[in-house]
């Protein structure tokens, strides 16, 4: 049979004989490849949304919760949402002494002490807080707490200085408030002891770090400060560690996890919650994006039925003139073929320059949402991820599925008698 | 037919009237029931020592304090354990203050503020300083008699005469012996319960059953209980003014 095909030109003839078939109606042509394209245009979207989203999250959950290794008590995990300070890490060892341990780890950058506590506060607008209390100057130096713009986030005045009776707030609740630069804070937090510690610190600076839920709830204060009020003493809440590499994260995490022992969580930052819950909807993506593209092939399905259907008599002397039954629907193939690569090919433009315009000029997702995106970790300017392996994947998987579709009616005219079909 | 002849019905009326009369005898009303719980409880002045201890999360903590108060108007409570020593409150003129040594300022808890638990115990700074009669703030209605712990008491359902009460309904056991309330469950107006205290002790103080031992749960709080005991009860004996004054509390 291959003989056969070579000695007529072979592939090149058949596709020859395709490519000139599918302009015979150009409107039809026209349609399939408008209905493949705004499929693959749509996966292509779609998928660079959820990878800049995914990246958005990462980056937030890094950034601001984990590191890329924690550890903390396993009393304080068990009790994590009220950010408890009765259960201080390692059973209360100094933070300093387990923080100069884990720097000597092979491929940390650097290890943190950080405490977390919710605040009641004096004043009558905002009632409830987060008071995060950090080591400001390596965190500056560590961390881009802006994510969308990479700095640290200052708006107006200074980050606290080193112990000091001082405080940064978010923009928000700045604005929610009437707080500004130079104004004190009048809040209530409860002790390591259960003891009612209030404090006043002064407003010496408003951050923006473009992440709803820090800058609405959020007082940044020196951390050896607050872990004095709350007598906490040398002991850390919460240890983060930074990785010189993220993908370095799960040996750093185990050896952590030997090194401060049973009653320890250690975690990484892909066990996060809202990372390992990202990915794994993406195999769920993966079956809506499918049903989409299986959708918009039914008009490529129904055009080669409608063509096999006109042709019948052309497909009678096709048969009548020598071709075979394979070459007949190899051309009737080729054909679903090319309008499924045109389709695709057009959808795969579209949707590359949207994603490159979205990964240049991002979406306020704030605005979007109308302010929904407090209890979602992630910033609110989402950039769309733009790059060639995902367009191509778009690409491959518009002209494979399609293709694939297209394979049952274009068997169809293998079953036609020549004989028959001269005599309709 | 006549069902009475005229005699007849004077000797039921009045037959009604005495057992009427006789039931009021033996089951007093819940107004004076409450009367009766307030004449306890409510005090013309107090000091006490006092002592929380508060489980929480698997973990216990003891506070110590000295408190002292007049009528409704006037409380100060000054905290003795070595994690809280130095914390002062001041209720002033409708006004609570706060006295803490790790600013060395007095600040005023206002609004929101008060419903906040006091020293992470159970109790609400509200609660710690209400000394107004419940006869007054609310309506008793008798709900049904029954045996708590043994002892036998009347279930009080109270409802709040004004709506800006802290707790819009009540739930009370009082015993039938001595009005001591064995029990107090205290309902948001949804009908949640938001607290619970359950008498442990009381003792005779100058003629009176007083609460000196009480366990409080704050049924938000999951798990949580507090223990509240006081000793060195001195109740309606004068207490200097210089006691509820903002010098003693910046002092």
């Amino acid at each position: 049979m291959n003989i056969i095909i070579q000695k007529k030109g072979g592939f090149n003839a058949l596709l020859t004989i395709a490519w000139r078939n599918i302009w015979r109606n150009r409107r039809r042509t026209s349609l399939c490849i408008v209905a493949v394209g705004i499929a693959v245009f749509f996966i292509i979207f779609m998928q660079s949304w959820i990878e800049g989203m995914m990246i958005g999250i990462e980056d937030v959950v890094r950034t601001y919760e984990t590191g890329d290794v924690s550890a903390v008590s396993a009393r304080y995990e068990a009790d994590r949402e009220y950010y408890p300070v009765q259960f201080p890490l390692a059973e209360g060892r100094d933070a300093g002494e387990i923080i100069d341990e884990i720097e000597k780890l092979p491929g940390v950058r650097a290890a943190l002490s950080r405490t977390t506590v919710y605040a009641s506060l004096f004043d009558s607008t905002v009632k409830h807080a987060i008071v995060w209390g950090i080591d400001i100057e390596k965190e500056t130096r560590l961390n881009n707490f802006n994510l969308t713009e990479r700095s640290d986030g200052i708006i107006e005045g200074r980050y606290p200085h080193k112990d000091a009776n001082e405080c940064a707030i978010g923009f928000s609740m700045a604005k929610k408030a009437g707080f500004k630069v130079g104004d004190s804070i009048a809040l209530k937090m409860v002790s390591a002891q259960f003891s009612d510690k209030y404090w006043n610190p002064v407003v010496t600076g408003i951050f923006e770090f473009d992440y709803q839920k820090y800058d609405e709830d959020s007082i940044i204060v020196p951390a050896e400060r607050l872990q004095r009020i709350l007598g906490l003493g040398g002991a850390a809440q919460q240890i983060v560690v930074f990785a010189d590499d993220h993908r370095d994260a799960g040996r750093i995490r185990n050896q952590m996890a030997e090194m401060l022992g049973k009653d320890t969580v250690v975690r990484e930052w892909s066990e996060n919650y809202w990372v390992a819950m990202m990915r794994s909807m993406s195999g769920m993506y993966l079956i809506i994006f499918l049903v989409f593209q299986v959708v918009a092939s039914f008009l490529i399905i129904n055009t080669m039925l409608m063509v096999i259907h006109e042709r019948i008599k052309e497909i009678g002397m096709m048969g009548a003139l020598g071709m075979t039954r394979f070459e007949i629907v190899t051309v009737f193939f080729l054909e679903a073929f090319l309008l499924a690569t045109l389709g695709a090919a057009a959808g795969a433009i579209v949707g590359a320059a949207s994603a490159w315009a979205g990964s240049q000029f991002p979406i306020d997702m704030t605005v979007m949402t109308g302010g929904g995106m407090k209890d979602f970790p992630i910033s609110g300017t989402l950039y769309l991820s733009f790059s060639i392996p995902l367009i191509l994947k778009g690409f491959l998987f518009g002209v494979a599925v399609s293709a694939l579709c297209t394979l049952v009616p274009s068997m169809k005219s293998a079953f036609i008698e020549p004989v028959e079909a001269l005599r309709r | 037919m006549k069902f009475l002849n005229t005699k007849q019905s004077v000797t039921f009326a009045a037959l009604l009237v005495s057992i009427s009369l006789f039931a009021q005898g033996t089951e007093p009303a819940a107004k004076s029931i409450l009367e009766r719980v307030d004449d306890n409880e409510i005090y013309k002045s107090i000091t006490y020592d006092g002592e929380m201890t508060i489980e929480y999360q698997g973990k216990r903590f003891v506070k110590k304090f000295t408190a002292a108060g007049r009528e409704n108007k006037d409380s100060f409570v000054e905290f003795t354990n070595s994690e809280d020593r130095g914390t002062k409150y001041l209720k002033k003129e409708g006004r609570l203050y706060v006295y803490s040594p790790d600013t060395e300022q007095v600040m005023l808890i206002s609004g929101h503020m008060l419903k906040e638990s006091m020293m992470g115990s159970d109790m609400s700074y509200e609660d710690t300083i209400e000394n107004d009669k419940l006869s007054v703030r609310y309506i008793p209605v008798i709900a049904k008699s029954e045996a708590l712990n043994g002892r036998e008491a009347w279930v009080l359902d109270l409802s709040a005469v004004k709506k800006t009460e802290s707790y819009p309904k009540q739930r009370l056991w009082v015993a039938k012996d001595n009005y001591d309330v064995l029990r107090n469950e205290q309902f948001a107006l949804s009908g949640a319960k938001l607290k619970e205290y359950t008498l442990i002790r009381s003792e005779k103080i100058g003629g009176r059953s007083f609460p000196v031992e009480t366990e409080v749960k704050d049924m938000l709080r999951k798990g949580s209980r507090t223990v509240f005991v006081m000793s060195n009860v001195v109740l309606d004996a004068p207490v200097a003014d210089s006691v509820f004054s903002m010098r003693n509390l910046e002092k």
